[in-house]
């Protein structure tokens, strides 16, 4: 881990309104490096990586892609350049099928003299494999409206998603919420997996000791602030968790 | 009991009320109208207005589709109307419709832009632009109506954009089945419709996803204006004389269409054929006032009283089919 970061955020500021979500946040993230962001609720997590995804513009400070510094935010382009995101609360729409939902943004089209008609062999095919392979109830299809689905299965699409389509980096966003214990170790593997073919993997959650035992390195936030980012050798899962309970910055220093 | 085996049809379609209330109203209209409604010239009449109606309920859906809702397309059907039968007096109706479309798109694009840029909610700023559009064609037309000579009306391409009949039926409702067919291939066979209807579910999902929501939600109104142009234009050309109150209040009718059609006004589950059957069964109560001798200020009133009770009457459907 001696080249350059993959993703590297510096001097990040975001303000919604009057509300400074995100303050002088910077961090650096590697290719092949399994990274627990945690903190508390409220803690700027979720907005951080909803910026590394596009989905907000910071008020002030860069981002830099591989070395290129990142001059427009949006979903779009970040999926481009190869990042897969499992969002917490949003990314599957109610109204449209498993297969429909799978593909959204990226769908499959055969073109008949000229015009994109979509695919939907392709479709149904690879959504149901992984839907299948995710262990979805039987009876449930391709062709299903996400409606339909229970909260963990929900869960489940967006993750078989994002690791079908996984390109440079995958965050997941508390990945195992709504999962039963069996499906949250899968999950759990699935993250080494990826990072271990070289992926970048950032994995949000409130649960230092959980993410402890698979990640190289933890990030913490408070209040908008990183306070606290060392490797799982240096520092135990106590003495991380102790870092959260104070609220940070006591053990800032020691801990870089 | 066999009727529960309707109950996941009804889940499934939600333009199957709109259907029923189809069939039940054609019935007694066919059986207390002497004759008088259920004939063809009469039937005729009926989809001739369904087929303009109906291209600007199609419209409408589909910005409904999005989770917005356009209620300025009785001005820009007006505006179409002036456009094409102004320009259709003087060259050929295949252009005149085209600049109506065109006029129609602008009106669109400018109700999506700021709706968009703004991020006003589309109610109001639809409803400025109505007024604005209604304002321009009053006084455009300065509060006359005027027609398309006689000679001018004989062309084919005249006779082919609402101006004349084939197969015994005005021309307008060919142009309504061809725009039916293409939309719904749109909607649900390319990506576009599957962007679409996923902005209407969800917006943050579709936009998480690196759907271009902006740019759907006014691809949405450009489409639904140039519909309502068109129908301006047809129903002109039908007419033979447009004035600058055309197709005042008929973006209710045209919402009422799509909401009795099964057209979730919260976006993302929409029915171009229910639709399609809101706009005729509007257009058969419509004529069957006009056979029955109805005085005409009393349509929209009787029309209100049929929409909340077929509204009613859809819930209470729904509300059994979704019952175990």
């Amino acid at each position: 881990m001696t080249q350059n970061p993959l993703i590297q955020v510096k001097n990040l500021d975001l303000y919604f309104g009057a509300f400074h979500a995100l303050k002088n946040v910077s961090v650096d993230f590697n290719a092949g490096e399994l990274i627990g962001l945690v903190g508390d609720n409220g803690a700027g997590k979720t907005t951080l990586i909803r910026v590394l995804c596009g989905i907000h513009a910071p008020t002030k400070g860069d981002v830099f892609f591989d070395g290129k510094k990142v001059e427009k935010f949006h979903p779009k382009l970040a999926i481009d350049q190869g990042i897969e995101t499992i969002q917490q609360s949003v990314g599957l729409c109610d109204n449209l099928s498993i297969a429909r939902n799978f593909y959204l943004g990226r769908e499959p089209v055969k073109r008949i003299l000229g015009i994109p008609f979509l695919d939907f062999a392709k479709m149904r095919e690879k959504s149901s494999r992984v839907i299948r392979q995710f262990g979805l109830r039987e009876n449930v299809s391709a062709d299903d409206e996400v409606e339909r689905l229970s909260g963990g299965e929900r869960q489940s699409v967006k993750i078989g998603r994002a690791v079908e389509f996984k390109n440079r980096v995958v965050i997941m966003d508390e990945p195992t919420n709504h999962l039963s214990v069996r499906e949250r170790e899968h999950v759990n593997e699935l993250a080494v997996q990826l990072k271990e073919q070289g992926l970048l993997v950032i994995y949000i959650t409130h649960d230092i000791f959980q993410v402890h035992k698979l990640a190289d390195r933890i990030v913490i936030m408070e209040n908008g602030e990183k306070v606290a980012d060392a490797s799982t050798d240096s520092m135990s899962a106590e003495a991380l968790e102790d870092v959260i309970r104070q609220g940070g910055r006591v053990v800032e220093k020691e801990a870089v | 009991m066999a009727l529960s085996a309707a109950k996941p049809l009804i889940r499934r379609h939600t333009e199957i009320g709109i259907f029923l209330i189809g069939a039940i109203l054609i019935v007694i209209f066919a059986s207390t109208s002497d004759g008088r409604w259920a004939n063809l010239y009469n039937i005729g009449t009926i989809m001739q207005v369904t087929a303009t109606l109906g291209l600007m309920s199609l419209g409408v859906a589909i910005v409904i589709g999005t989770g917005e809702i356009d209620i300025s397309v009785g001005s820009t059907f007006g505006m179409g109307a002036l456009a094409h039968l102004w320009l259709a007096a003087r060259v050929d109706p295949v252009f005149a419709a085209l600049v109506a479309i065109v006029v129609g798109a602008a009106i669109g694009y400018l109700n999506g832009w700021l709706i968009t840029r703004t991020k006003t909610p589309s109610l109001i700023i639809t409803l400025g632009t109505l007024m604005i559009f209604r304002g321009i064609a009053i006084a455009l037309t300065d509060g006359f109506s005027f027609s398309i000579p006689y000679a001018a009306r004989n062309g084919w391409t005249y006779s082919l954009l609402g101006g004349g009949d084939f197969l015994g039926f005005n021309t307008a409702l060919f142009w309504l089945i061809a725009t039916f067919a293409v939309l719904i291939v749109v909607l649900k066979a390319m990506p576009f419709g599957n962007r679409l209807l996923a902005v209407g579910g969800s917006a943050d999902s579709a936009h998480s996803r690196g759907v271009r929501v902006e740019r759907i939600k006014l691809s949405a109104f450009v489409i639904c204006g140039m519909l309502a142009a068109f129908a301006g234009a047809l129903e002109a050309g039908k007419l033979g004389f447009a004035d600058g109150s055309m197709g005042r209040l008929m973006e209710l009718q045209a919402i009422a269409s799509c909401v009795l059609g099964g057209c979730l006004l919260a976006g993302g589950r929409i029915s171009l054929i229910g639709a399609l059957m809101g706009a005729f069964v509007l257009s058969s109560i419509q004529s069957y006032l006009v056979v029955t001798g109805v005085q005409p200020q009393w349509f929209i009133l009787i029309l209100g009283l049929i929409v909340v009770g077929a509204a009613y009457g859809d819930k209470s459907l729904r509300n059994w089919a979704i019952r175990k």
